[in-house]
């Protein structure tokens, strides 16, 4: 008696657990399909009531992102291919050089003690958390003067900035999962330090490097609140463009939808390859170190 | 007698040698911790330090960046006024509402899935890789793309309330129903990252705990709330302050999907500042507020630091 009614019990949790499961697939991703399925509309289709699940697809979305083809020459696809080619300069050269720089203070600070050393760490991670539009206050008057508004090379300084504590912070960890015998060894064999850590340790660290790199390209890539305030035209980066998508018929919602879809397809190979270091990269090399 | 004075000298000699050598390491060690951090310690001073100290400067003048020949200072006054300012206290209290509803329905739904995924099963890679996706989207598309969707008249969402007998709801026209529309797009985006670290915790608990509580005939409940939870606490603890402090400081999603409004009630802190200081132009003004946001995300910033490096000693 008592065990048929724990059973029924057992059993009734056990599909509410599901039905909850399913609720949450659908709203994770169901949003997805509806960007991707809308970013083949054509302005007919996107209004349309009952929205369609069929339709003939319309490419005048990727058209206005990748600059070809009919819709290239519409009004609100200028400039957009443009800003998709700075998104990638920026964001490659702001990722390789914020993982050169966090790959050297990352090794130090896995390796020795200074003074400060903590103050440091600290200062360095705070960065990540620093809100942008803080230190944009600033930036709006700094970039101006120093002539770097609305210029690549101004986004890539922030990005190396912006990226440099998550890099550090990740590369002591893989650091710290290197023996420190490694060094001592070479040491003792007489080789130089710089020797030990570039022929011996950062081979070792290979991997840890590329998911670093992965995680900064994709923080990078996504970036939104500094570009769209330090560019004006030239510089404009893939999100901040798509932003500003209102044409004279309001909103380029097929050309938004396009974006989102080109914007997330790196992220996703990067995402699938660093799998394996993803808790790690998500606190800061803390967790997850193997 | 001789052979030990002999023993001596070699003893002093090697201990020379010995120190030497030691000095030669420490200061080899030393020009590399100032060669390895001097880069990354002077791109930090230039774009975090030079500009905090300049926000503190100018949050005492009276000054706008449209007319920068005058600058009056003007004490606290800029401080004073903010914080006697309702309409200050309007954001703070907003953000307040957006960073509790979020956290919360966050960390519920992501203990939640995270339990129920920390088996192994087949596909498990790609099934989350592809759980992952809203957080790899840029928040501005993320703005937009709920934005689309909630469109009142044409948005999928109200055409699926509606054919289930619900009535529309006027999702962006509406304060209260802008905030829960900014709070479904924002645990959208950032769930899967509470899932990834609960699952990650949940799997690191050893398996015999939870033998010895079958042993004991532990309920499942039991297993969750006196075992699960309580053993992987200092993780979610990191998830959460993490999540408190990327929702405070949210500013691309409101951009994209509320643009502040209905009027300016789904103004954030961060939003506050940027419309002071890009729109009015006030820059004395939005340098002091400023200053005050980054006083509490520094704080919790703090906190974050403090158990970071408490699991980095453990781990």
């Amino acid at each position: 008696m008592t065990n048929a009614r724990t059973s029924m019990i057992d059993l009734a949790t056990r599909w509410l657990i599901l039905g909850l499961l399913i609720v949450y697939t659908i709203y994770n991703v169901g949003p997805i399909f509806w960007l991707l399925l809308s970013s083949f509309k054509s302005r007919m289709d996107l209004f349309s009531m009952p929205p369609k699940l069929f339709f003939t697809p319309d490419l005048s979305g990727y058209q206005s992102v990748f600059g070809v083809g009919a819709a290239k020459d519409s009004a609100s696809a200028v400039g957009v291919f443009d800003s998709l080619v700075n998104s990638i300069i920026v964001s490659v050269s702001g990722t390789a050089l914020a993982v050169f720089f966090g790959t050297l203070a990352g090794y130090v600070c896995s390796r020795f003690n200074f003074r400060g050393k903590g103050d440091f760490m600290f200062f360095v991670l705070s960065t990540r958390m620093l809100p942008p539009v803080a230190v944009l206050v600033f930036y709006h008057l700094m970039f101006a003067r120093l002539g770097l508004a609305d210029t690549r090379f101004g986004l890539v300084l922030v990005a190396i900035f912006a990226n440099i504590g998550l890099a550090t912070w990740i590369m002591k960890g893989f650091f710290d999962g290197v023996p420190k015998e490694v060094e001592q060894i070479a040491i003792v064999n007489g080789y130089t330090r710089m020797y030990a850590f570039t022929r011996l340790v950062l081979p070792m660290v290979k991997g840890g490097i590329a998911a670093t790199a992965g995680f900064c390209f994709i923080f990078a890539w996504n970036e939104f609140a500094f570009a769209s305030i330090l560019t004006t035209t030239q510089a404009k980066t893939l999100p901040v463009k798509i932003s500003a998508a209102s044409g004279a018929t309001g909103i380029e919602w097929t050309q938004i939808c396009a974006a989102g879809v080109v914007l997330i397809i790196p992220v996703l190979i990067f995402f699938y390859l660093i799998r394996k270091h993803l808790l790690m990269g998500m606190t800061f090399g803390v967790l997850g170190r193997r | 007698m001789a052979s030990s004075q002999t023993t001596t000298t070699e003893d002093r000699a090697a201990g020379h040698a010995r120190r030497q050598a030691e000095l030669r390491k420490r200061s080899s060690g030393r020009l590399m911790i100032f060669g390895f951090l001097s880069p990354s310690l002077a791109i930090l001073l230039f774009m975090v330090a030079y500009p905090i100290f300049s926000l503190i400067y100018y949050s005492f003048y009276n000054f706008s960046a449209l007319r920068q020949t005058t600058m009056k200072p003007v004490g606290l006054s800029n401080y004073t006024f903010l914080l006697s300012d309702p309409e200050l206290w309007q954001r703070f209290v907003f953000t307040g509402k957006f960073v509790f509803i979020c956290v919360t329905l966050q960390m519920l739904i992501g203990i939640f899935v995270g339990y129920q995924l920390q088996k192994n099963f087949r596909g498990r890679d790609i099934i989350f890789t592809l759980l992952m996706m809203p957080m790899m989207l840029s928040p501005v598309v993320v703005g937009f793309l709920w934005r689309y969707m909630l469109n009142s008249e044409w948005g999928i969402v109200n055409y699926l309330l509606s054919s289930v007998g619900l009535p529309k709801v006027d999702w962006l026209g509406q304060t209260n129903a802008a905030l829960w529309a900014a709070a479904a797009a924002d645990t959208w985006m950032w769930t899967p990252f509470i899932v990834l670290l609960a699952t990650a915790a949940f799997r690191g608990i050893p398996e015999t705990i939870y033998e010895a509580a079958e042993v004991d005939g532990a309920s499942p409940a039991y297993r969750f709330f006196r075992i699960t939870l309580p053993m992987s606490a200092p993780v979610l603890f990191i998830a959460l302050i993490l999540r408190l402090i990327d929702s405070f400081k949210q500013y691309d999603l409101f951009v994209a999907l509320t643009g502040g409004g209905p009027g300016s009630s789904t103004e954030t802190v961060s939003y506050a500042v940027a419309k002071t200081a890009f729109s009015y132009f006030y820059t004395g003004e939005a340098s002091a507020l400023a200053v005050i946001l980054l006083l509490i995300i520094t704080g919790l910033s703090m906190i974050l630091v403090r158990h970071l490096t408490k699991m980095g000693e453990k781990y």
